[in-house]
Formats: structure tokens, sequence, C-alpha cells
């Protein structure tokens, strides 16, 4: 216990000793076959657009920078600050009701001289910290119930709703989905379980045969509605509401095996792909390189993920562990969701593809988050080297 | 610091899971690379076509409409460019339009103002426009109106073209595209002959595209659609403009273009190696036609009627049957209705048209049939001839007036005792009564329809009209079997229910002239290539001779010169003794009913005569045979024969100025031998 009294000196020292190189190099490459793809789609279009590669890594060298400062930190001082990162972030989404612009019917920037801040996309960050600390400071050695449940529904509501109010249904959903997995990590009584899965299928099934056309007529919005007819018809309407998925399935499908090149996608040069920069990056990817690209680049995000959920199982404590399964969560569920809809598995939300989609707040979250994931995987020696290893071996 | 030196808390509770996550990770993960391998691998030959489709477009490449020519090859019908101008909203009104989220786009400053100048738009169109663009572009989508271009102008002056090129980029979102339009030169001159163009109409494209076309065969299509009509093709809608228009139309090439999904086309290597062959097929310009017809000689009969307000006049090659001139009065211009000046200037000229009481869209020389009146005669006269059942030396007493029962029946004039040559030249009636209850129906009938009456002729550029020949059944039909000599004495002279077009009666003098031959009509000369080659040359066509013997035609011939140079004649008042011409004057009664409140200036306009001349010239060795009809004229003598005397003087003068250098000289030569 005394090996580890915490000199910056010392710090630095091991952290430079066990640097995840792993980690640092799936997530460099993505960044850089990221800026590369992005070079593609918009090398099309107007000339302000075309500059978008360059902010890109304006964005990537800034997240990059942070990235080193929240991996240089040692991650229990975030555990000390939980609470007080997680109301910074609330209130930050409240202040976007204040100070945000309307822009195609939804508030979600703060401005800031000439940055615009997206609070949406940190709060991810800030709820896995806070998720984090409160399962740190409430070991249970037997199953929880759902009383213990409260306090981590709670601590996801609040910013889901304000989301929700914006509107911006892709990061709730995506804030709902980092809560749930955080769940699967805990152990509930099975009593409970059975209540939860129950009550859930009563709520569920039967409210939800009673909610959904009243939630069908009144919550969704008319785009909303199309999507999801859209997704559920998949080629009517090819030249109106699924215009968009459409264009974005032929485009990967026109890859075939070994794609048609670097720039060369037709769809996109052709301008057949709407909002490739942003939510379709994945179609021009896919066009360019084909299967053989397609596969290396899911394997990529495949193995960002399962490597977090190795950091997670080797961290030392709790929070590094929700932390690193939180990060993770993020990062999978933004890319399944978005590798979802782009290949069709999935109705289109707006959910971003982690390093590939531009987007200054969004590149920087993600830069962050793998931040945290090394400053977790840097610190997992802190017991003991012989344990570390055994729960190494995933 | 050592506050951090807290023990670790327990990590046992999330051991368990790590594997389950995983396990759901890697299956999520799988399912996309599932989802790929459809989509590249097992569909992506579908895809990588449905993606080509996308960027190659078939671009039509026009063809142009073939020149029609008269027979000395002055241009009757060609096509010039006209420029119409379009408006692309979202380009010429950036400020209309919504932006994108999160894009970066400065917008581009408004061009409209500019546009709006240059085109000179008064202040209500230019708002009007304005308002109608910001409606279009409510999204800005790819495939919304806002990118659609809008036609605002058509057929603009060529300084407004020059400005908008010289500025063009400072005008940008204005798109001047030339479009051909058909030009006719002489304007109303043989408009009816020639007829005009028009955007093809929704019946007719249905006819030539039914339901199901697209999903039709080359070869189908083909069948279905030969000249292959699209919306908004040209087609010749009246005269040798449709009924030559499968030689005049030209084929369409295309060619495949690279275009985004704005709809903008793409070049360089990079789009160009998109495109398979074949990458192109080369459009089919259509023929040009040679007319049989003398422009210059219309122009005479156009002058020659200058003083008439409606009427027909046919001037026809004898030896050929070739048709020299046919005129209809009043007139149209067809660069009104062919779409020169805008879609607006046709629909006006429409509405006027289609409403006047003279009926200009109408072609008379072929469209209308009228009473031949005193001009059918000659063939009464030779029904009775031909069947020996008169003795044309034998006279008939003629005092002007004879009697049916209690019921009068005037002639023209006292003309005492005539025989048939005094009959035909004086145009006595009386004579002819007795011709009819010697000859009967059936026999004039026989002869009329030898000469070609009462069938169309064949010349196909305009509906035609059948004209009626009546024989005893027809009446018998028409009137429930009470026959009456009236109708046989109606008939003799031409009235009655007698019917015949300008152009058959041109037809049956030539036959008079010729010796007895009657031939096809021949409008068009020859199909030629854009530089001057013959595809086609078409020989003159005899539809028979008829049997006629010959010395009762030189009775009634000489009887036809008489009625111009004999002092006694009909026409000898009128005659010029330096034009050997020989014809027959006609005054048809046209049967009008004046009704009480009709206006009493049309009243007494429809109630006149219609007048007509028939002649052919020189009386020996024939070349033309012209027909004048002067409808409502009062007279045939005094208004329609000085009218066709002219045309014959002016047919001469015209053939002397050529005579140094006569225009296909060894066709003509190898042609005019029958």
């Amino acid at each position: 216990m005394s090996t580890y009294g915490l000199s910056s000196g010392r710090l630095l020292g091991r952290a430079r000793d066990h640097f995840d190189w792993a980690l640092f190099l799936c997530a460099a490459l993505l960044a850089v076959v990221g800026v590369v793809n992005l070079y593609s789609a918009t090398s099309v279009v107007r000339a302000s657009l075309a500059e978008m590669y360059i902010q890109q890594i304006y964005w990537l060298v800034v997240g990059g920078i942070l990235a080193t400062v929240v991996a240089a930190i040692d991650y229990r001082h975030y555990e000390r600050f939980g609470y007080a990162l997680y109301a910074f972030g609330v209130v930050l989404l409240v202040l976007v009701f204040i100070l945000g612009r309307d822009i195609r019917g939804s508030s979600r920037w703060i401005y800031i001289g000439s940055f615009s801040l997206q609070p949406s996309e940190f709060m991810k960050l800030f709820l896995i910290i806070a998720l984090a600390k409160h399962l740190h400071d409430d070991p249970k050695s037997e199953g929880r119930t759902l009383v213990d449940l409260i306090v981590p529904i709670l601590l996801t509501i609040v910013p889901l709703l304000l989301i929700l109010l914006q509107p911006d249904l892709g990061t709730a959903l995506i804030l709902g989905l980092i809560f749930l997995t955080v769940s699967a990590l805990t152990r509930l009584q099975r009593k409970s379980l059975y209540w939860l899965l129950g009550g859930g299928l009563l709520v569920g099934g039967g409210g939800g045969a009673v909610i959904s056309p009243i939630i069908w007529q009144n919550v969704l919005k008319e785009y909303q509605r199309q999507r999801i007819t859209a997704y559920l018809n998949p080629e009517s309407n090819i030249q109106g509401i699924n215009w968009h998925a459409h264009n974005a399935r032929v485009a990967i499908g026109n890859g075939g095996w070994t794609g048609q090149g670097f720039m060369r996608g037709t769809q996109n040069q052709y301008l057949f792909l709407p909002d490739q920069y942003s939510d379709f990056p994945f179609p021009v990817f896919a066009e360019d390189w084909g299967f053989f690209g397609s596969i290396v680049l899911v394997a990529l995000y495949g193995f960002l993920v399962l490597w977090s959920i190795r950091v997670a199982a080797t961290s030392k404590d709790r929070f590094g562990a929700v932390l690193s399964i939180g990060v993770g969560a993020l990062i999978f569920w933004h890319a399944f969701f978005n590798l979802g809809m782009a290949t069709g598995l999935l109705p289109v939300v707006g959910v971003t593809l982690p390093l590939f989609s531009y987007g200054g707040s969004s590149i920087v979250t993600v830069m962050m988050g793998i931040g945290l994931l090394m400053n977790v995987s840097m610190r997992r020696f802190y017991v003991s080297p012989g344990r570390a290893s055994r729960l190494g071996g995933l | 610091m050592s506050d951090l030196l807290v023990p670790r808390s327990d990590v046992g509770e999330f051991r368990k899971r790590y594997r389950w996550l995983a396990l759901f990770a890697f299956l999520a993960f799988l399912a996309i690379v599932i989802r790929l391998f459809q989509l590249q691998v097992v569909h992506g030959r579908d895809f990588a076509e449905t993606a080509l489709e996308n960027v190659i477009r078939r671009v039509t490449l026009p063809t142009t409409r073939g020149i029609i020519r008269d027979a000395q090859g002055k241009v009757l019908a060609s096509s010039r460019p006209s420029y119409n101008v379009y408006l692309v909203p979202g380009r010429v009104l950036p400020s209309a339009r919504p932006h994108k989220r999160g894009a970066p786009i400065a917008p581009e400053p408004d061009t409209y103002p500019r546009i709006a100048d240059t085109l000179r738009l008064n202040p209500d169109e230019r708002s009007r426009l304005a308002q109608r663009m910001a409606t279009a572009c409510t999204t800005d989508e790819d495939r919304s109106p806002c990118w659609r271009p809008i036609l605002v102008r058509e057929d603009l002056p060529r300084d407004i073209v020059a400005e908008l090129k010289q500025h063009q980029t400072e005008l940008a979102g204005a798109e001047v595209t030339p479009s051909p339009v058909r030009y006719y030169p002489y304007k109303s001159l043989g408009a009816h002959l020639i007829g005009y163009t028009a955007e093809i109409d929704a019946e007719a494209l249905a006819r030539f595209r039914p339901q199901g076309y697209d999903a039709l065969n080359a070869d189908g299509r083909a069948k279905a659609n030969p000249l292959g009509y699209e919306n908004g093709d040209v087609l010749g809608a009246t005269g040798v403009e449709h009924a030559w228009e499968s030689y005049l139309r030209g084929q369409r090439g295309w060619e495949k273009r690279v275009v985004d999904a704005r709809g903008r086309y793409r070049t360089g290597p990079e789009a160009d190696r998109l495109i398979e062959s074949p990458a192109r097929q080369e459009p089919i310009p259509g023929r040009d036609l040679r007319l049989t017809v003398d422009i210059e000689l219309t122009q005479a009969v156009e002058k020659a009627m200058r003083v008439h307000p409606a009427g027909a006049a046919v001037v026809v090659d004898v030896r050929t049957g070739r048709l020299l001139a046919l005129y209809s009065k009043p007139d149209f211009d067809p660069n009104d209705l062919s779409g020169g000046g805008g879609r607006e200037r046709v629909r006006q000229s429409w509405a006027k048209l289609s409403t006047d009481p003279l009926h200009p869209l109408l072609d008379k020389t072929i469209s209308g049939s009228f009473q031949p009146g005193s001009t059918f005669k000659p063939f009464s006269a030779l029904a009775a001839l031909e069947d020996r059942v008169i003795d044309p030396e034998e006279t008939v007493r003629c005092d002007g007036v004879v009697y049916f029962g209690r019921q009068p029946w005037h002639c023209t004039h006292v003309h005492g005792k005539v025989g048939m040559h005094d009959a035909i030249s004086e145009s006595c009636n009386i004579y002819f009564a007795k011709v009819a209850e010697a000859a009967g129906m059936d026999r004039i009938a026989k002869v009329a329809q030898d000469f070609g009456f009462g069938t169309k002729t064949g010349l196909g550029t305009n509906p035609e009209a059948p004209g009626r020949i009546t024989t005893r059944s027809w009446y018998a039909l028409r009137y429930r079997g009470q026959f009456r000599v009236g109708f046989t004495l109606n008939t003799a002279i031409g009235q009655g229910a007698t019917t015949v077009t300008p152009l058959q009666l041109a037809l049956a003098y030539a036959a008079l002239a010729n010796g007895g031959t009657l031939y096809l009509p021949q409008i068009v000369r020859a199909v030629e290539t854009s530089d001057g080659g013959v595809v086609q040359d078409f020989p003159p066509r005899v539809h028979h001779k008829v049997t006629i013997r010959p010395e009762n035609l030189s009775r009634v011939t000489e009887a036809l010169w008489g009625v111009v140079n004999e002092p006694k004649g009909t026409a000898f008042a009128v005659r010029d003794a330096a034009l050997d011409v020989a014809g027959k004057t006609g005054t048809a009664q046209t049967g009008f009913v004046a009704h009480e409140g009709d206006d009493p200036k049309k009243a007494w306009y429809e109630s006149r005569d219609h007048a007509w001349f028939a002649a052919y010239s020189p009386s020996k060795d024939p070349e033309i045979a012209v027909v004048v009809l002067i409808e409502h004229g009062g007279s045939g003598p005094t208004q329609a024969a000085p009218v066709a005397l002219q045309i014959v003087r002016e047919y001469g003068r015209l053939a002397a100025a050529r005579a140094g250098h006569p225009i296909e000289p060894q066709k003509r030569a190898a042609s005019s031998k029958p």
C-alpha cells in the first residue's frame, strides 16, 4: 500500500511505464482514418464545407490535449468531484435554454464568442462520472434491490429530460443506454430483477399499447413519425422521406468487395449522400473502401469497445471499472446506432459516428472519454502486479 | 493527497458481467458485419447498378426539322433558334433559402434584382416572380422545387440574350436555353398548304405513349411510337408539315452525361470513366422537302385576290397534276401558331383565329366544298354527248324562264335559240334543263365521278372534303322516294345538293384541257437531304383516263374557248386579248335564308352568290388550269374571272422571266410528258 504515495513525479513515471499503446494506437488510427474520410466526404461540396477536415484536425488536436490532461490527473480526483462535475453539466444544459439559439427547430448549442458548445455531448461524460461515483460509494456484497437503483435513475433522468426538451432524441437515447449498460454491470437481486422485468413488461406492454398511439399522435414530431414509417418500409417513397436512407444503402452496396477507391465513390462525389459529414460519414467510407475496408473499421470500433471492457476488468476499484464501462458504452452505442442506421438495420436517429462525424463537441467528448480510459488503464497496477495479471486475462 | 489513500472498493460485484457485455458488443458488431456482407457482397452488384443509374442520364440530342422549299428553291419553312430564360430560385434568390444546420456557409448574394432589370420585368411581374420563387424555396433539399428552373421568358430578343450571356457570372441562376422554333419567311402566304407546327397535346401523346409504354422494350416502343414523341415535342399540325411529318421530323439522338443529385452536369476524366459505351447516338436530321408549289405565283394569286375577303384559288399543271399554287383566304400567320414569340402569343392567335366568321383556319381549297354552279355544265354536257341523248346542233329556245308545272325556273338572260356551244359559252340554264331531261341524273353523275368529283383527291395535307355528286338513289334516300325533275335540273347546272372542292374542279378542268387524263394532285416534288441531294423524286401519277370520246371533249373545250373569246361568251367582257384562255364562269346560289335578327350586313354578304371561274391556258396545248372561287363574290364573270385572268397573266410573266434559267430543267423535261 505504501508504494503508491502520490507524488507527481512518481505518477508520471508510472504513466510512462504503463502507457496503453493498444488503446492509443486504435484511437489514433480511427482519428486519422476519420479525417481522411471527412476529406473525401467534403471534397465535393462548396469551398466553405471543403475546409471542414482542417477544422476537424483542429478539434482533434484540442481533444488530444484535453485527453492528455484528463489522463494525467489521477481519476480518483474525478471521483472526489464527481457530483460537482455532474451539477456543472446540468447547469450548462439549463443554460442552453437561456442562451441557445433555435436552429432547425431545436436549440442545442451555447455560443461563446465564435465557438459553439454542445453541452449535451459533455453531459454524457459527466453522467458516466456521476454514475461511477454513486456505484463506487455504494458497494453491495449481495444483490441490489429496486430501491438501490433510484439514485442512478434520478441521475440519468434529469439530464435526459433536459435534452429531450431541446429536443435531441439521439443524445437522450445514448444517455439512457449508458445508464442501462452501467446497470447491467451491477448485480440485482433475483426478486428485484423479476419485479423489474415483470413490471417492465406490464408497463411496457400494457401501458405501451395505450400510450404509444398517444405518443405517436402528440409527442412525436412529424419528421420522427416519418422516420419510423420509413424504417418499417425501407424501399417505399425513395424519392421522398426514404431518400437519405436509400442512397446511404446504395452507397454502401456500391462499395462491393474492395470499394470504388478513395474519393471515387459516385454516390458521395455526385451529392447523393446528404449529411455525409455529420450523420452519414460511414456510407462514404464504405463506398470508397468496400467490404474489406468496412470490416477493418468495424473491427477497430469493436476492439476499442472490447478493450474498454478489459480496462474495466483490470481496474482496481469500482469507480475506474464503471468509468471504463461507461466510456465503452458511449463509444459502442454511438458506433452501433450510427452503423445500424446507415446500413438500414435501425431507424434514422441523429447519432454521430465517434471520430468520424464532423463536430467539435462530439470529437472533444470522445477524445476526453478515451483520455479517461487511458487514465484508468495506466493506473491498473496499484495493488499488486500479480493480481492484475490474473484479472487482465479477459 | 493523503485522502486519496482510501482502501480500494470491491470490484467483485462486476466481475461476472464483463464477459456478457463483451459478448453482447461482439454480437452487435457481428450483426453489422453480416449486414455489410449482405449489402456489399450479396447485393453489391445491384446497388452498383443503382448507383450508376443515379449519375448517368441519357440526354436527348435534338434533331433539326427539315426545311420546306418551293419549286424554285425558296425557303417556305425552316427552323430558327429561340432563346428561353429559366431561373433557378435557389441560385437566384439564396436569401430566400433556409440554411442547413451547422453548415458554415456564407449565403451568396441575390442576383435576382439584376436579372429582373436585364429581362425588363415590370414591377408587378417582378414581385410576383419573387413570391413564386420564395414559395419554391421553403426547403432546400436536393430535390426541392428550389432547384427546379422556372420558365420566365420565351423567345427573347437578341439584345437581351447577348446581355445575359455577357454578364453570365454576375447573373448566376439565369439559364438561357436555345430551342428551335419553326419559322415561315412568307408568313401567311401559302399557310394552309404549308401548315404549322404545334407542341404535342396530351391526347396525341397518350396515343403514342399508351399506358405501360415505359415498361416496353425497345421494339415495343418503336412500334407504338415510331417517331419517338415525347412530352413537349413539336409536330406538324396541318398542311405539309403534318402530312410529311415522318420525313420532316428527323430522329433524335442521345448522349450519356454524368449528372449529380442536383441535376448539374459533371465533366472531366473522373466523370467520363463512368460512361459506358455506346456513349452517344448521333441525331439524324429531318429530310427537306421540295414542293411543286411556286411561292411567287402564290404571291401573285394573293395579290389578285386582294380585294376579296374570302375565297380560294388553285393553279395546277395540266400536264402533270402538280399543284403550282393553292391559296385559301382569309389566311393566318403560321409563325403565330408555331411557338415563335412564346406560348402566350399562340394562345391569343388561336383565340382570334378560331372565332373569325370567315374561318381563316379552314383550307378552302380542299376542306371546303361548294356548289360549283355553271362551272359544272361542261360535265353535264359531256354526259349527254357521250350517250348521244342530245344532238349538239339542235337548238333550244330560251325565253329567260321555263315553267315546270306552275314553278317558274329562270335563266340568266333571254338567250333566244341556243345550241350546245352557245349554251355553254353563254351559260344558258334553259338549254341545260333540256340536257338534264335528256341525260338524267345518273348519267351526269357517272361522268362527274369519272372526272374525280365526289371522292377525295388524296392530297393529304389537310382534312379533305369529298364533295357530293348526287344520284337518283341519293335523292331517293334523302327525300323518301319523292324524286322530282327539278333535282336533275339543279344537278345539271351545279346547284342543289351538288358540291365540289376547288381542287377537284381544277383537276377536272385539267383533265378537260389535257385530253382526258385525270392526275393525282401532287404537292411534294422531291425529298432531299439537308445538303441538297435528292432522296426520292416523285414522278406525276395518273389517276385514270376518263372515258370520253375525243370529239365530244373537243366540242366542249371549243365552247370553253368561246366563253372567253366569243363576243357573247360570259367572260368576254373581262378578257385580255393577250391571254389565250379557255374557261367557264359560275355563279352559284348559296341557298342562304336570312333569319330575323341577323346582322343585316352579314346577311347581305352571305346571301350573295359564290363567284367561280374555272379555266385553263393556253387553250391550245394547255399548261395550267386555274380555278378561282370568290365566296359570296356575287357574280362569276365580273368577280372571279378577272382574278383568274390575272393569275394566268402572272404565270406567263413568271415563265418568261425564268426562261433564261429554268430551274431543274432535266427533271422537268423528263416528267413533262405524262
